[in-house]
């Protein structure tokens, strides 16, 4: 038996019908895509939310904001509740936090230098948001604890804005406009992206804190505050802690909803777990769905095929070919056009999820499962629903097969 | 090309020069029968013994229903049947596996059905080329291109089915039953679907296919077809009712000779 000549032979079987041929892979073609794209932006998705997580919320931080449950979604307590004298008393009350920053946020803002404008986030924050929030300056310095207290017109500008206000000039040492008020730029911020939210953290300027409170929104209340644990295993008990002093000091009775939020790493974990249920299951079940529906189409194609050639089969026994000379055509035949499909559709899928993921400016990653899950389920159907039936036809008594 | 220099050509038969001892084909006492829907059982052949030597040329010839195609299949291992023995050459070929019997086809046998049963988008020399896909030949290079211009299509080596006349295509199907130097050629109604003159040009393929050396079996219905055979066996209701030989066998290449118009495909 000459496999070289059975393998040409089954290539010109499969160019003699173009256009079923061409249908049989585009079943698998668009299936396996589905699945990899899914998979692809999918885990692209998580990487992002994994790093989000790990950048801001590391296993020894609480966050406190104001407002009743931010994830539960029932309604929100009174928002302008939390000051900055309640973080300075609950920090005072326990000793185990180690460091905290408070945190305001005015958004959209105005912001101009020059001739030039752009929107984007203000945030205000303490000298200690470098530490708490893992964030520096590429250049410039952070504010210090003096600019705090003097509540100085200083500010720290994100890559974006910086591309925005200044093009290709240098923004350090100048001075911009927030809310129309004056500031000086002393440092230039690290860049981190854009976050889960789809919000891109480089459009931001951070300025101290005590300025953004008395200057710029004239508001004594904060949106909420990061808070730092010496000892990761008592973080349960110390937001435990900080909701009782919090309650107290906002007067609430018992039975009475917070009107602040107090998030643990826990819940955060939990929070990670739920979404990646969504992107590892919920989307890749779907894609599964896609997958099978064009299975299906290739797979009655397939077999269609097969019913129209059982003639054929039998002309091919009757010139003496045995029933294993059949099967192995068929199998070249269908293995061919679905690996074939199966590898196109997978870069179809890798591309289109690389293409979304970067207007997502997420970083894409091959998914290895899904590629491999996709060609080899196409090669099933291959084997399925065209070597089976070829097979059967195969052992018929080559007159039946001819009739 | 002109008909009688193709039909004047040998090819010399060196495999069937070799075997000396004259090769018998005995059929003896086969029967074959279906159930029809589980209710009768319908029989196509009974009892049916056929003797051939090598070289013969015989013609079985029946109405429609007769069970002269059963025959013919059963004579080229397409078809079981449910009792009797089948001997080729002394070997039992009725109890050889499916397989086997595949591989014997293969080797000795070459097939022409009435509908030529080309594949429909494969080239011609493609066509004749599917039965040494299936051989156990090193090389087949070049083999389809000769057994095509044995039967006058060299010229047509690339043409599809569609683009050939039935009477070309009838001698691709030739071709094909030829490639792999068969010793033995069944024919089902291989002139039923053909003009007259074509007709007579595949019997004259088929005279000079015989005088080689070859052994061939012909299913027709047509009376004047079966006149160029050596033998004549008359199947009725699937007996063989009488064989007999023919006294004189008309030669197709003079019937075609004398013709008064030039064959379009063989010119």
């Amino acid at each position: 038996m000459n496999l070289t000549r059975r393998i040409t032979e089954s290539f010109s079987n499969l160019t003699r019908y173009p256009m079923r041929t061409f249908f049989m892979m585009l079943g698998c073609i668009l299936g396996v895509a589905a699945l990899n794209l899914v998979v692809g932006v999918g885990s692209a998705v998580e990487q992002r939310l994994v790093k989000t997580v790990q950048m801001y919320f590391s296993a020894s931080s609480i966050l406190v904001t104001s407002g009743g449950n931010p994830f539960g979604g029932g309604p929100r307590g009174e928002n302008t509740r939390l000051t900055l004298d309640d973080i300075e008393a609950v920090a005072a009350a326990l000793p185990s936090i180690e460091a905290w920053d408070p945190m305001q946020v005015l958004d959209p803002a105005a912001l101009k230098t020059g001739d030039a404008s752009a929107t984007g986030r203000v945030v205000g924050a303490s000298d200690r948001a470098e530490r708490v929030w893992q964030r520096g300056v590429t250049r410039g310095e952070y504010f210090d604890a003096t600019a705090i207290a003097r509540a100085s017109r200083v500010a720290l500008l994100g890559a974006t804005l910086s591309r925005n206000l200044f093009k290709d000039d240098d923004p350090l040492g100048a001075d911009i406009l927030i809310a129309g008020a004056p500031f000086r730029i002393v440092g230039l911020l690290e860049s981190v992206g854009t976050d889960i939210h789809g919000i891109d953290r480089d459009n931001e300027v951070v300025i101290p804190i005590s300025t953004m409170l008395r200057r710029v929104m004239n508001v004594d209340s904060i949106r909420g505050a990061k808070l730092l644990v010496r000892d990761p295993a008592q973080v349960t008990q110390v937001a435990r802690d900080i909701k009782s002093i919090l309650r107290e000091r906002h007067g609430l009775a018992a039975g009475q909803t917070d009107d602040f939020t107090v998030v643990t790493p826990m819940e955060v974990q939990n929070l990670v777990a739920n979404t990646k249920r969504v992107l590892f299951i919920f989307l890749p079940l779907v894609a599964a769905v896609a997958l099978l529906v064009g299975g299906v189409v290739s797979a009655s194609l397939m077999l269609s095929s097969v019913s129209e050639r059982t003639s054929e089969i039998g002309l091919r026994r009757a010139l003496g070919a045995r029933a294993g000379d059949i099967a192995l055509q068929f199998l070249l035949e269908t293995s061919s056009t679905t690996v074939v499909a199966g590898v196109i559709g997978t870069g179809l899928g890798v591309v289109t999820a690389r293409l979304i993921a970067e207007r997502l400016s997420l970083s894409p990653s091959l998914p290895w499962g899904a590629a491999l899950l996709g060609l080899l389920l196409a090669l099933v159907i291959g084997l399925a629903a065209g070597v089976v039936p070829a097979r059967r036809a195969a052992r018929l008594q080559p007159v039946d097969a001819l009739r | 090309m002109a008909m009688k220099s193709w039909l004047g050509k040998r090819q010399p038969m060196h495999r069937l020069k070799n075997e000396k001892e004259a090769s018998v084909i005995a059929l003896e006492g086969i029967g074959k029968s279906y159930d029809k829907a589980g209710i009768e059982t319908v029989h196509a052949l009974r009892d049916v013994s056929l003797n051939l030597a090598r070289g013969e040329l015989l013609a079985i010839v029946g109405s429609s229903g007769s069970g002269k195609s059963t025959l013919l299949n059963v004579l080229g291992l397409l078809d079981r049947p449910s009792e009797g023995t089948y001997f080729i050459d002394g070997q039992d070929v009725a109890k050889l596996s499916s397989d086997e019997q595949a591989h014997f086809r293969n080797r000795r046998f070459g097939f022409v059905f009435q509908a030529f049963r080309l594949l429909p988008r494969a080239s011609a020399v493609e066509n004749v080329e599917l039965p040494l896909l299936y051989s156990d030949r090193k090389k087949i290079e070049g083999l389809a291109k000769t057994a095509l211009e044995s039967v006058g299509l060299g010229e047509r080596l690339a043409h599809r089915p569609s683009e050939l006349s039935g009477g070309q295509q009838q001698r691709v199907a030739i071709a094909r039953a030829l490639v792999n130097e068969p010793d033995v050629i069944l024919a089902d109604e291989p002139t039923g679907n053909l003009d007259s003159r074509s007709a007579l040009e595949i019997m004259a393929l088929f005279q000079r296919m015989n005088r080689d050396g070859r052994t061939i079996i012909l299913v027709t219905h047509d009376a004047q077809i079966a006149e160029h055979c050596q033998r004549i066996a008359r199947i009725e209701r699937g007996r063989i009712v009488s064989n007999q030989r023919v006294a004189e066998p008309k030669d197709a290449s003079v019937a075609l000779a004398e013709l008064p118009f030039a064959s379009g495909g063989a010119q």
